[in-house]
Protein backbone atom coordinates (compact mmCIF):
# COMPACT_ATOMS: atom_id res chain seq x y z
CA UNK A 1 0.00 0.00 0.00
CA UNK A 2 1.38 3.56 -0.45
CA UNK A 3 2.27 5.42 2.34
CA UNK A 4 0.34 8.47 2.80
CA UNK A 5 2.37 10.90 4.76
CA UNK A 6 -0.54 12.75 6.38
CA UNK A 7 -2.22 9.95 7.58
CA UNK A 8 1.31 9.41 9.59
CA UNK A 9 1.20 12.48 10.53
CA UNK A 10 -2.03 12.34 11.69
CA UNK A 11 -0.64 9.47 13.88
CA UNK A 12 1.90 10.82 15.70
CA UNK A 13 0.42 14.32 16.23
CA UNK A 14 -2.76 12.70 17.64
CA UNK A 15 -1.04 9.65 19.36
CA UNK A 16 1.34 12.59 21.27
CA UNK A 17 -1.77 14.29 22.04
CA UNK A 18 -3.45 11.71 23.36
CA UNK A 19 -0.88 9.64 24.91
CA UNK A 20 0.16 12.83 27.05
CA UNK A 21 -2.86 13.90 27.43
CA UNK A 22 -3.82 10.19 29.20
CA UNK A 23 -0.74 10.55 31.63
CA UNK A 24 -1.71 14.33 32.03
CA UNK A 25 -4.87 13.88 33.39
CA UNK A 26 -4.03 10.30 34.99
CA UNK A 27 -1.99 12.18 37.32
CA UNK A 28 -5.13 14.36 38.17
CA UNK A 29 -7.53 11.70 38.02
CA UNK A 30 -5.12 9.67 40.84
CA UNK A 31 -5.65 12.81 43.51
CA UNK A 32 -9.18 11.67 43.49
CA UNK A 33 -7.93 8.65 46.00
CA UNK A 34 -5.91 10.68 48.16
CA UNK A 35 -2.59 10.41 46.31
CA UNK A 36 0.18 13.01 46.01
CA UNK A 37 0.09 12.99 42.44
CA UNK A 38 -0.94 16.42 41.77
CA UNK A 39 1.59 17.81 38.82
CA UNK A 40 2.09 21.86 38.95
CA UNK A 41 -0.11 24.19 37.45
CA UNK A 42 2.46 25.50 34.97
CA UNK A 43 3.10 21.66 34.38
CA UNK A 44 -0.54 20.43 33.58
CA UNK A 45 -0.81 23.83 31.26
CA UNK A 46 1.81 23.03 29.10
CA UNK A 47 0.84 19.91 28.62
CA UNK A 48 -2.95 20.59 27.71
CA UNK A 49 -1.48 23.25 25.37
CA UNK A 50 0.50 21.27 23.79
CA UNK A 51 -2.05 18.09 23.54
CA UNK A 52 -4.37 20.63 21.89
CA UNK A 53 -2.29 22.30 19.35
CA UNK A 54 -0.62 18.93 18.39
CA UNK A 55 -4.80 17.53 17.98
CA UNK A 56 -5.28 20.73 15.84
CA UNK A 57 -2.40 19.77 13.82
CA UNK A 58 -3.44 16.31 12.97
CA UNK A 59 -6.43 17.29 11.98
CA UNK A 60 -5.40 19.90 9.62
CA UNK A 61 -2.54 17.39 8.52
CA UNK A 62 -4.65 14.46 8.05
CA UNK A 63 -7.47 16.80 5.53
CA UNK A 64 -4.37 16.78 3.71
CA UNK A 65 -4.57 13.44 1.74
CA UNK A 66 -8.59 14.35 1.02
CA UNK A 67 -9.43 15.51 -2.25
CA UNK A 68 -11.80 18.08 -1.38
CA UNK A 69 -10.59 19.43 2.18
CA UNK A 70 -13.20 21.34 2.64
CA UNK A 71 -16.03 19.01 2.20
CA UNK A 72 -14.44 17.24 5.29
CA UNK A 73 -17.24 17.75 7.45
CA UNK A 74 -19.40 15.62 5.53
CA UNK A 75 -16.88 12.60 7.22
CA UNK A 76 -19.54 12.76 10.33
CA UNK A 77 -22.45 11.44 7.97
CA UNK A 78 -21.82 8.06 8.03
CA UNK A 79 -21.26 7.65 11.81
CA UNK A 80 -23.17 4.57 12.44
CA UNK A 81 -21.25 2.09 9.71
CA UNK A 82 -17.72 3.76 8.92
CA UNK A 83 -14.73 3.59 10.99
CA UNK A 84 -13.36 6.53 9.25
CA UNK A 85 -16.59 8.83 10.00
CA UNK A 86 -16.26 7.60 13.63
CA UNK A 87 -12.58 9.08 13.54
CA UNK A 88 -13.53 12.34 12.22
CA UNK A 89 -16.44 12.58 15.25
CA UNK A 90 -14.37 10.90 17.81
CA UNK A 91 -11.21 13.08 17.33
CA UNK A 92 -12.78 16.39 16.85
CA UNK A 93 -14.96 16.28 19.60
CA UNK A 94 -11.94 15.35 21.96
CA UNK A 95 -10.11 18.04 20.92
CA UNK A 96 -13.35 20.69 21.75
CA UNK A 97 -13.59 18.92 24.96
CA UNK A 98 -10.35 18.82 25.72
CA UNK A 99 -10.04 22.84 25.19
CA UNK A 100 -13.02 22.74 27.48
CA UNK A 101 -11.13 21.12 30.28
CA UNK A 102 -8.27 23.33 29.59
CA UNK A 103 -10.15 26.59 30.32
CA UNK A 104 -12.13 24.39 33.41
CA UNK A 105 -8.53 24.18 34.52
CA UNK A 106 -7.33 27.38 34.07
CA UNK A 107 -9.82 28.82 35.73
CA UNK A 108 -10.05 26.34 38.43
CA UNK A 109 -13.67 25.54 38.00
CA UNK A 110 -16.12 23.08 39.64
CA UNK A 111 -13.52 19.86 40.51
CA UNK A 112 -16.85 17.94 39.54
CA UNK A 113 -16.73 19.68 36.30
CA UNK A 114 -13.07 19.17 36.23
CA UNK A 115 -13.10 15.75 36.46
CA UNK A 116 -16.16 14.97 34.46
CA UNK A 117 -14.49 16.96 31.62
CA UNK A 118 -11.23 14.70 31.84
CA UNK A 119 -12.53 11.75 32.56
CA UNK A 120 -14.58 12.17 28.88
CA UNK A 121 -11.81 13.48 27.17
CA UNK A 122 -10.05 10.77 28.48
CA UNK A 123 -12.58 8.35 26.78
CA UNK A 124 -13.28 10.24 23.46
CA UNK A 125 -9.77 10.54 22.96
CA UNK A 126 -9.25 6.84 22.93
CA UNK A 127 -12.42 6.28 20.74
CA UNK A 128 -10.40 8.38 18.31
CA UNK A 129 -7.57 5.86 18.40
CA UNK A 130 -9.52 3.25 18.58
CA UNK A 131 -11.44 4.19 15.52
CA UNK A 132 -8.39 4.98 13.41
CA UNK A 133 -6.93 1.74 14.21
CA UNK A 134 -9.81 -0.26 13.25
CA UNK A 135 -10.03 1.59 9.60
CA UNK A 136 -6.62 -0.58 9.38
CA UNK A 137 -7.95 -3.63 11.37
CA UNK A 138 -11.09 -3.90 9.83
CA UNK A 139 -9.70 -3.96 6.30
CA UNK A 140 -10.26 -7.82 5.50
CA UNK A 141 -8.16 -7.10 2.23
CA UNK A 142 -4.98 -6.63 3.44
CA UNK A 143 -4.27 -9.47 5.36
CA UNK A 144 -1.00 -7.67 7.01
CA UNK A 145 -3.45 -5.59 9.24
CA UNK A 146 -6.93 -7.71 9.49
CA UNK A 147 -5.94 -8.43 12.87
CA UNK A 148 -6.31 -7.46 16.18
CA UNK A 149 -2.88 -6.95 16.99
CA UNK A 150 -2.66 -3.75 14.43
CA UNK A 151 -5.38 -2.34 17.22
CA UNK A 152 -3.56 -3.34 20.34
CA UNK A 153 -0.38 -1.98 18.69
CA UNK A 154 -1.95 0.99 17.71
CA UNK A 155 -2.94 1.78 20.76
CA UNK A 156 0.42 0.44 22.65
CA UNK A 157 2.15 3.08 20.31
CA UNK A 158 0.18 5.90 21.73
CA UNK A 159 1.30 4.96 25.50
CA UNK A 160 4.50 4.74 24.12
CA UNK A 161 4.50 8.42 22.81
CA UNK A 162 2.86 9.41 25.23
CA UNK A 163 4.93 7.91 28.83
CA UNK A 164 7.88 9.17 27.22
CA UNK A 165 6.46 12.36 26.50
CA UNK A 166 5.34 13.01 30.27
CA UNK A 167 8.80 11.65 31.49
CA UNK A 168 10.25 14.99 30.19
CA UNK A 169 7.71 17.01 32.24
CA UNK A 170 8.27 14.76 35.10
CA UNK A 171 11.77 15.53 35.02
CA UNK A 172 11.19 19.19 35.81
CA UNK A 173 7.89 19.63 37.46
CA UNK A 174 8.09 16.08 39.95
CA UNK A 175 11.48 14.61 39.66
CA UNK A 176 10.03 11.97 42.26
CA UNK A 177 7.85 10.42 39.65
CA UNK A 178 10.69 10.03 37.03
CA UNK A 179 11.18 6.69 38.07
CA UNK A 180 7.12 5.67 37.54
CA UNK A 181 7.37 6.72 34.38
CA UNK A 182 11.14 5.19 33.54
CA UNK A 183 9.36 1.94 34.53
CA UNK A 184 5.78 3.05 32.21
CA UNK A 185 8.11 3.64 29.28
CA UNK A 186 10.23 0.56 29.16
CA UNK A 187 6.57 -1.43 29.77
CA UNK A 188 5.00 0.37 26.68
CA UNK A 189 8.08 0.26 24.34
CA UNK A 190 8.97 -3.33 25.48
CA UNK A 191 5.44 -4.22 24.36
CA UNK A 192 5.46 -2.09 21.14
CA UNK A 193 8.24 -4.66 20.56
CA UNK A 194 6.66 -7.61 21.33
CA UNK A 195 3.36 -6.33 19.47
CA UNK A 196 5.77 -5.63 16.42
CA UNK A 197 7.87 -8.66 16.26
CA UNK A 198 4.43 -10.87 16.53
CA UNK A 199 3.17 -8.47 13.59
CA UNK A 200 5.65 -9.02 11.33
CA UNK A 201 6.02 -12.92 12.64
CA UNK A 202 2.18 -13.31 11.61
CA UNK A 203 3.01 -11.96 7.80
CA UNK A 204 4.79 -15.23 7.41
CA UNK A 205 2.32 -17.57 8.27
CA UNK A 206 -1.26 -16.25 7.09
CA UNK A 207 -2.53 -17.99 4.62
CA UNK A 208 -2.97 -15.81 1.70
CA UNK A 209 -5.09 -16.11 -1.51
CA UNK A 210 -3.69 -16.89 -4.98
CA UNK A 211 -4.53 -15.62 -8.36
CA UNK A 212 -6.20 -19.10 -8.70
CA UNK A 213 -8.90 -18.07 -6.07
CA UNK A 214 -9.04 -14.36 -6.86
CA UNK A 215 -10.46 -15.51 -11.04
CA UNK A 216 -12.20 -18.03 -9.10
CA UNK A 217 -10.57 -20.89 -11.21
CA UNK A 218 -9.47 -24.47 -10.21
CA UNK A 219 -6.40 -24.63 -7.52
CA UNK A 220 -4.81 -26.77 -10.23
CA UNK A 221 -4.51 -24.54 -13.37
CA UNK A 222 -0.65 -22.94 -13.16
CA UNK A 223 -2.19 -19.08 -14.48
CA UNK A 224 0.56 -16.09 -15.53
CA UNK A 225 -0.15 -12.61 -15.81
CA UNK A 226 0.14 -11.69 -19.93
CA UNK A 227 -0.97 -8.16 -19.97
CA UNK A 228 -3.04 -5.54 -17.27
CA UNK A 229 -4.39 -3.55 -20.12
CA UNK A 230 -2.37 -0.94 -20.18
CA UNK A 231 1.55 -0.61 -20.67
CA UNK A 232 2.20 1.72 -17.71
CA UNK A 233 0.88 1.78 -14.09
CA UNK A 234 -2.20 2.67 -13.39
CA UNK A 235 -4.23 4.39 -9.85
CA UNK A 236 -4.56 0.70 -8.56
CA UNK A 237 -1.12 -0.18 -9.19
CA UNK A 238 0.29 2.45 -7.64
CA UNK A 239 -1.78 2.83 -4.76
CA UNK A 240 -1.84 -0.67 -3.79
CA UNK A 241 1.54 -1.94 -4.86
CA UNK A 242 4.25 0.67 -4.34
CA UNK A 243 7.37 -0.80 -5.69
CA UNK A 244 9.67 1.94 -4.77
CA UNK A 245 8.94 1.32 -0.83
CA UNK A 246 8.70 -2.56 -0.96
CA UNK A 247 12.06 -2.37 -2.77
CA UNK A 248 13.46 0.09 0.33
CA UNK A 249 11.39 -1.95 3.09
CA UNK A 250 14.29 -4.06 3.44
CA UNK A 251 16.51 -0.93 4.62
CA UNK A 252 13.97 1.27 6.32
CA UNK A 253 12.30 -1.48 8.93
CA UNK A 254 15.47 -2.74 10.44
CA UNK A 255 16.13 1.44 10.82
CA UNK A 256 12.66 2.04 12.28
CA UNK A 257 13.00 -1.17 14.21
CA UNK A 258 16.35 0.42 15.87
CA UNK A 259 14.73 4.02 16.34
CA UNK A 260 11.83 2.85 17.75
CA UNK A 261 12.48 0.25 20.22
CA UNK A 262 16.37 -0.43 20.81
CA UNK A 263 17.46 3.48 21.18
CA UNK A 264 14.81 4.44 23.77
CA UNK A 265 15.03 1.17 25.53
CA UNK A 266 18.88 1.53 25.95
CA UNK A 267 18.19 4.67 26.73
CA UNK A 268 15.81 4.37 29.56
CA UNK A 269 17.09 1.41 31.17
CA UNK A 270 20.79 2.91 31.04
CA UNK A 271 18.88 5.73 33.31
CA UNK A 272 16.79 3.61 35.24
CA UNK A 273 19.72 1.64 36.56
CA UNK A 274 22.14 3.87 36.95
CA UNK A 275 20.17 6.49 38.72
CA UNK A 276 21.49 9.06 35.97
CA UNK A 277 18.61 10.98 35.26
CA UNK A 278 20.08 13.22 32.60
CA UNK A 279 17.54 14.99 30.25
CA UNK A 280 19.20 14.39 27.23
CA UNK A 281 18.61 11.04 27.37
CA UNK A 282 14.92 11.61 27.62
CA UNK A 283 14.81 13.77 24.62
CA UNK A 284 16.66 11.82 22.56
CA UNK A 285 14.61 8.81 23.63
CA UNK A 286 11.41 10.62 22.75
CA UNK A 287 12.75 12.02 19.61
CA UNK A 288 14.40 8.62 18.84
CA UNK A 289 10.59 7.38 19.22
CA UNK A 290 8.84 9.58 17.24
CA UNK A 291 11.15 9.60 14.30
CA UNK A 292 11.07 6.20 14.56
CA UNK A 293 7.62 5.81 14.70
CA UNK A 294 7.30 7.55 11.69
CA UNK A 295 9.16 5.27 9.58
CA UNK A 296 7.87 2.56 11.80
CA UNK A 297 3.94 4.03 10.06
CA UNK A 298 5.77 3.96 6.59
CA UNK A 299 6.82 0.33 6.95
CA UNK A 300 3.44 -0.58 8.06
CA UNK A 301 1.35 1.18 4.78
CA UNK A 302 4.35 -0.53 2.84
CA UNK A 303 4.08 -4.02 4.21
CA UNK A 304 0.55 -4.13 3.34
CA UNK A 305 -0.53 -6.34 0.26
CA UNK A 306 -4.07 -5.41 -0.78
CA UNK A 307 -5.60 -8.60 -2.32
CA UNK A 308 -6.89 -6.86 -5.59
CA UNK A 309 -3.35 -6.69 -6.61
CA UNK A 310 -3.22 -10.47 -7.20
CA UNK A 311 -5.27 -9.31 -10.30
CA UNK A 312 -1.67 -7.55 -11.62
CA UNK A 313 0.34 -10.89 -9.95
CA UNK A 314 1.59 -8.14 -7.50
CA UNK A 315 0.89 -9.88 -4.56
CA UNK A 316 3.62 -11.74 -2.29
CA UNK A 317 2.13 -15.45 -3.31
CA UNK A 318 2.90 -14.56 -6.96
CA UNK A 319 6.49 -13.62 -6.34
CA UNK A 320 6.17 -10.12 -7.50
CA UNK A 321 7.05 -10.75 -10.94
CA UNK A 322 5.91 -7.65 -12.86
CA UNK A 323 7.47 -5.12 -12.78
CA UNK A 324 7.18 -1.70 -13.74
CA UNK A 325 5.78 -1.24 -17.90
CA UNK A 326 4.55 -5.00 -17.43
CA UNK A 327 5.82 -5.73 -20.81
CA UNK A 328 9.54 -6.95 -19.88
CA UNK A 329 9.77 -10.06 -21.61
CA UNK A 330 10.36 -12.75 -19.47
CA UNK A 331 13.51 -14.78 -19.90
CA UNK A 332 12.34 -18.35 -21.44
CA UNK A 333 14.90 -21.20 -20.56
CA UNK A 334 14.77 -23.99 -22.58
CA UNK A 335 16.30 -27.45 -21.27
CA UNK A 336 16.65 -29.85 -24.00
CA UNK B 1 -34.35 -7.14 -5.37
CA UNK B 2 -32.92 -6.38 -8.58
CA UNK B 3 -29.62 -6.39 -9.36
CA UNK B 4 -28.74 -5.15 -12.63
CA UNK B 5 -25.08 -6.59 -13.40
CA UNK B 6 -23.15 -7.75 -16.60
CA UNK B 7 -22.65 -11.16 -17.43
CA UNK B 8 -19.54 -11.57 -19.57
CA UNK B 9 -18.93 -14.82 -21.65
CA UNK B 10 -15.11 -15.69 -21.42
CA UNK B 11 -15.26 -18.35 -24.30
CA UNK B 12 -16.30 -14.95 -26.85
CA UNK B 13 -14.09 -12.25 -25.46
CA UNK B 14 -11.38 -11.86 -27.37
CA UNK B 15 -9.92 -8.96 -25.73
CA UNK B 16 -10.13 -6.47 -28.41
CA UNK B 17 -10.61 -3.72 -25.55
CA UNK B 18 -13.32 -2.13 -27.36
CA UNK B 19 -15.54 -2.43 -24.54
CA UNK B 20 -13.06 -0.42 -22.27
CA UNK B 21 -12.55 1.99 -25.08
CA UNK B 22 -16.20 2.78 -25.45
CA UNK B 23 -16.53 2.99 -22.14
CA UNK B 24 -14.15 5.55 -21.96
CA UNK B 25 -15.92 7.48 -24.68
CA UNK B 26 -19.50 7.43 -23.21
CA UNK B 27 -18.26 8.09 -19.89
CA UNK B 28 -15.74 10.79 -20.66
CA UNK B 29 -18.86 13.10 -22.33
CA UNK B 30 -21.73 11.83 -20.72
CA UNK B 31 -23.87 12.64 -17.08
CA UNK B 32 -20.80 11.11 -15.13
CA UNK B 33 -17.47 12.33 -17.17
CA UNK B 34 -14.98 13.26 -17.45
CA UNK B 35 -12.40 10.66 -16.97
CA UNK B 36 -9.24 12.52 -16.65
CA UNK B 37 -5.91 11.37 -18.84
CA UNK B 38 -2.53 12.83 -17.72
CA UNK B 39 0.16 12.32 -19.80
CA UNK B 40 -1.21 11.16 -22.87
CA UNK B 41 1.50 11.74 -25.02
CA UNK B 42 4.39 10.77 -22.56
CA UNK B 43 6.12 7.65 -21.46
CA UNK B 44 3.51 6.74 -19.37
CA UNK B 45 0.02 8.06 -20.44
CA UNK B 46 -1.93 7.30 -17.73
CA UNK B 47 -6.06 7.84 -17.57
CA UNK B 48 -9.21 6.83 -15.00
CA UNK B 49 -10.91 4.11 -16.52
CA UNK B 50 -14.42 2.27 -15.47
CA UNK B 51 -13.07 -1.44 -16.98
CA UNK B 52 -9.77 -2.41 -18.28
CA UNK B 53 -8.95 -6.02 -19.64
CA UNK B 54 -6.78 -7.91 -18.22
CA UNK B 55 -5.30 -11.27 -20.12
CA UNK B 56 -4.19 -14.33 -18.62
CA UNK B 57 -2.79 -17.30 -19.40
CA UNK B 58 -3.95 -20.84 -18.05
CA UNK B 59 -2.38 -24.50 -17.75
CA UNK B 60 1.10 -25.78 -18.99
CA UNK B 61 2.33 -25.52 -22.30
CA UNK B 62 1.56 -27.20 -24.63
CA UNK B 63 -1.93 -27.16 -23.41
CA UNK B 64 -2.25 -23.38 -22.23
CA UNK B 65 -5.12 -21.50 -23.04
CA UNK B 66 -5.28 -17.66 -22.97
CA UNK B 67 -8.01 -15.48 -21.60
CA UNK B 68 -9.02 -12.14 -21.41
CA UNK B 69 -10.80 -10.83 -18.37
CA UNK B 70 -12.91 -7.43 -18.58
CA UNK B 71 -13.37 -6.65 -15.00
CA UNK B 72 -15.34 -3.08 -14.12
CA UNK B 73 -17.15 -2.36 -10.61
CA UNK B 74 -19.01 -5.51 -10.02
CA UNK B 75 -21.97 -4.24 -8.41
CA UNK B 76 -21.07 -5.95 -5.47
CA UNK B 77 -24.93 -7.22 -3.48
CA UNK B 78 -22.71 -6.84 -0.42
CA UNK B 79 -20.44 -4.06 -1.84
CA UNK B 80 -17.93 -3.42 1.22
CA UNK B 81 -16.62 -0.34 -0.42
CA UNK B 82 -20.38 1.28 0.49
CA UNK B 83 -20.60 0.93 4.58
CA UNK B 84 -16.66 2.60 4.95
CA UNK B 85 -17.41 5.64 2.69
CA UNK B 86 -18.11 8.26 5.99
CA UNK B 87 -19.88 10.82 4.04
CA UNK B 88 -22.20 8.33 2.40
CA UNK B 89 -21.21 9.33 -1.21
CA UNK B 90 -20.88 5.76 -1.80
CA UNK B 91 -24.07 3.98 -2.28
CA UNK B 92 -25.78 1.46 -3.52
CA UNK B 93 -29.27 1.88 -4.98
CA UNK B 94 -32.28 -0.05 -3.40
CA UNK B 95 -34.25 -0.34 -7.13
CA UNK B 96 -31.54 -2.15 -9.00
CA UNK B 97 -28.58 -2.88 -7.42
CA UNK B 98 -26.18 -0.01 -8.97
CA UNK B 99 -23.38 0.61 -6.54
CA UNK B 100 -22.76 5.16 -7.53
CA UNK B 101 -20.67 7.67 -6.39
CA UNK B 102 -22.16 11.29 -5.67
CA UNK B 103 -19.55 13.20 -6.66
CA UNK B 104 -20.49 16.50 -4.58
CA UNK B 105 -20.53 14.13 -1.67
CA UNK B 106 -17.38 12.38 -1.81
CA UNK B 107 -14.23 14.25 -0.20
CA UNK B 108 -11.56 11.66 -1.94
CA UNK B 109 -10.68 10.08 1.04
CA UNK B 110 -9.59 6.59 -1.39
CA UNK B 111 -11.02 4.26 1.67
CA UNK B 112 -13.92 3.00 -0.67
CA UNK B 113 -11.25 1.70 -2.91
CA UNK B 114 -9.12 0.23 -0.31
CA UNK B 115 -12.28 -2.18 0.72
CA UNK B 116 -12.64 -3.49 -3.03
CA UNK B 117 -11.01 -6.54 -3.42
CA UNK B 118 -11.19 -6.40 -7.07
CA UNK B 119 -9.65 -2.59 -7.81
CA UNK B 120 -12.61 -1.45 -9.74
CA UNK B 121 -12.31 2.20 -8.10
CA UNK B 122 -9.89 4.60 -9.41
CA UNK B 123 -9.28 7.94 -8.36
CA UNK B 124 -9.37 11.40 -10.58
CA UNK B 125 -7.02 13.21 -9.72
CA UNK B 126 -7.91 16.37 -11.91
CA UNK B 127 -11.68 15.80 -10.43
CA UNK B 128 -10.02 14.90 -6.67
CA UNK B 129 -13.17 12.34 -6.52
CA UNK B 130 -13.39 8.48 -6.82
CA UNK B 131 -14.76 7.29 -9.65
CA UNK B 132 -16.42 4.11 -10.94
CA UNK B 133 -18.70 2.29 -13.32
CA UNK B 134 -21.95 3.32 -13.03
CA UNK B 135 -23.56 0.64 -15.46
CA UNK B 136 -24.10 3.59 -17.86
CA UNK B 137 -27.05 4.36 -15.53
CA UNK B 138 -27.83 7.21 -17.57
CA UNK B 139 -27.70 5.07 -20.81
CA UNK B 140 -30.00 2.23 -19.11
CA UNK B 141 -32.73 4.85 -18.05
CA UNK B 142 -33.04 7.27 -21.12
CA UNK B 143 -36.45 6.99 -22.23
CA UNK B 144 -35.26 9.06 -25.73
CA UNK B 145 -32.89 6.43 -26.56
CA UNK B 146 -34.84 3.15 -28.51
CA UNK B 147 -34.80 0.51 -26.04
CA UNK B 148 -33.09 -1.45 -27.73
CA UNK B 149 -29.90 1.25 -26.78
CA UNK B 150 -30.92 1.46 -23.12
CA UNK B 151 -27.65 -0.66 -21.78
CA UNK B 152 -24.47 -0.06 -20.85
CA UNK B 153 -22.26 1.53 -23.93
CA UNK B 154 -19.89 -1.56 -23.19
CA UNK B 155 -22.73 -4.08 -24.20
CA UNK B 156 -23.37 -2.23 -26.95
CA UNK B 157 -20.47 -1.68 -28.57
CA UNK B 158 -18.83 -5.49 -28.03
CA UNK B 159 -18.14 -7.26 -31.68
CA UNK B 160 -18.20 -10.39 -29.73
CA UNK B 161 -21.73 -10.12 -28.08
CA UNK B 162 -19.60 -11.52 -25.12
CA UNK B 163 -21.59 -9.37 -22.88
CA UNK B 164 -24.64 -9.59 -21.89
CA UNK B 165 -26.78 -7.32 -19.54
CA UNK B 166 -29.85 -7.45 -17.06
CA UNK B 167 -31.28 -8.48 -13.85
CA UNK B 168 -29.37 -11.25 -12.61
CA UNK B 169 -32.44 -11.94 -10.10
CA UNK B 170 -35.19 -12.21 -12.30
CA UNK B 171 -35.68 -15.27 -13.36
CA UNK B 172 -37.16 -14.17 -16.70
CA UNK B 173 -34.10 -12.25 -17.79
CA UNK B 174 -31.32 -13.68 -20.00
CA UNK B 175 -28.75 -13.19 -17.36
CA UNK B 176 -30.28 -15.38 -14.88
CA UNK B 177 -30.77 -17.89 -17.65
CA UNK B 178 -27.44 -17.95 -19.18
CA UNK B 179 -25.67 -17.95 -15.53
CA UNK B 180 -27.77 -21.20 -14.51
CA UNK B 181 -27.40 -22.91 -18.08
CA UNK B 182 -23.94 -22.11 -17.86
CA UNK B 183 -22.38 -22.40 -14.85
CA UNK B 184 -21.59 -18.35 -14.76
CA UNK B 185 -19.34 -17.50 -11.80
CA UNK B 186 -18.03 -14.43 -10.30
CA UNK B 187 -14.51 -13.45 -8.87
CA UNK B 188 -13.01 -13.73 -5.77
CA UNK B 189 -16.20 -15.48 -4.19
CA UNK B 190 -14.60 -16.20 -1.00
CA UNK B 191 -14.38 -12.24 -0.39
CA UNK B 192 -18.25 -12.24 0.70
CA UNK B 193 -19.03 -9.53 -1.76
CA UNK B 194 -21.59 -11.71 -3.33
CA UNK B 195 -20.29 -9.41 -6.86
CA UNK B 196 -23.43 -8.88 -9.45
CA UNK B 197 -21.51 -9.32 -12.13
CA UNK B 198 -20.81 -13.04 -13.40
CA UNK B 199 -18.58 -14.97 -15.90
CA UNK B 200 -19.33 -17.57 -18.16
CA UNK B 201 -16.27 -20.09 -17.74
CA UNK B 202 -14.38 -21.31 -20.65
CA UNK B 203 -14.72 -24.44 -22.31
CA UNK B 204 -11.79 -26.63 -21.75
CA UNK B 205 -10.02 -28.02 -24.86
CA UNK B 206 -7.37 -30.77 -24.55
CA UNK B 207 -4.81 -29.58 -27.21
CA UNK B 208 -3.03 -32.86 -28.64
CA UNK B 209 0.22 -32.49 -30.46
CA UNK B 210 0.73 -35.10 -33.30
CA UNK B 211 4.51 -35.76 -33.98
CA UNK B 212 3.61 -35.05 -37.65
CA UNK B 213 2.22 -31.90 -37.16
CA UNK B 214 5.34 -30.21 -35.92
CA UNK B 215 7.68 -28.30 -37.58
CA UNK B 216 11.20 -29.19 -37.59
CA UNK B 217 12.78 -26.12 -38.14
CA UNK B 218 10.60 -25.20 -35.12
CA UNK B 219 13.32 -24.15 -32.30
CA UNK B 220 10.75 -25.68 -29.55
CA UNK B 221 10.62 -28.96 -31.57
CA UNK B 222 12.73 -30.83 -29.09
CA UNK B 223 11.32 -29.25 -25.94
CA UNK B 224 7.27 -30.37 -27.33
CA UNK B 225 8.61 -33.95 -28.17
CA UNK B 226 10.12 -34.04 -25.19
CA UNK B 227 7.30 -33.13 -23.18
CA UNK B 228 4.81 -34.77 -25.39
CA UNK B 229 6.81 -38.25 -24.30
CA UNK B 230 7.36 -38.02 -20.80
CA UNK B 231 3.89 -36.31 -20.28
CA UNK B 232 5.62 -33.16 -18.82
Amino acid sequence: MHPPISLIWFFLTAGVSIGLFTFTYFMEFLILFGKNTAMPRQAVIISLVISLILIGLGAIGASFHLGHKMRAWKAIKRFHTSWLSREAVFSGVYGFVLFLYGLAYYFNANPFIQHSLGILTFVLGWLSAFSTAMIYASNKFVLEWNTSLTVLYYLNMYLMLGSSAFLSLTYFYRPEFIPTYLFLTFLFVSLGLAFRIAFNIRQFIIPRPTINEALNLPHNRPIRVLDTGTTTNNYCTEEFYYKKGKDLLGSVLPVAYILTFIVPLFLIVYAWITGNYNYNFFKIAFASLVLGSFLERWCFFVEGNHVQNLFYGLYPEEGYRLRKGYMERKKTVIRL
Amino acid sequence: MAQFALVIDLNTCVGCHACATNCKEWNTQAAFGPLSDFDPYGKEPQGVWYNRIMTYEMGEFPNTQVFHLPKSCLHCQDAPCVPVCPTGASYKREQDGIVLVNYDDCIGCKLCSWSCPYGCREFDEADKVMKKCTLCIDRIYDESLPPEHRKPACVLTCPAKARFFGDIEDPNSEVYRVIKERNGFVLFSDAGTNPGNHYLPRTETKVHVDEHLLKHDNPLFLEVLRRHHVGG
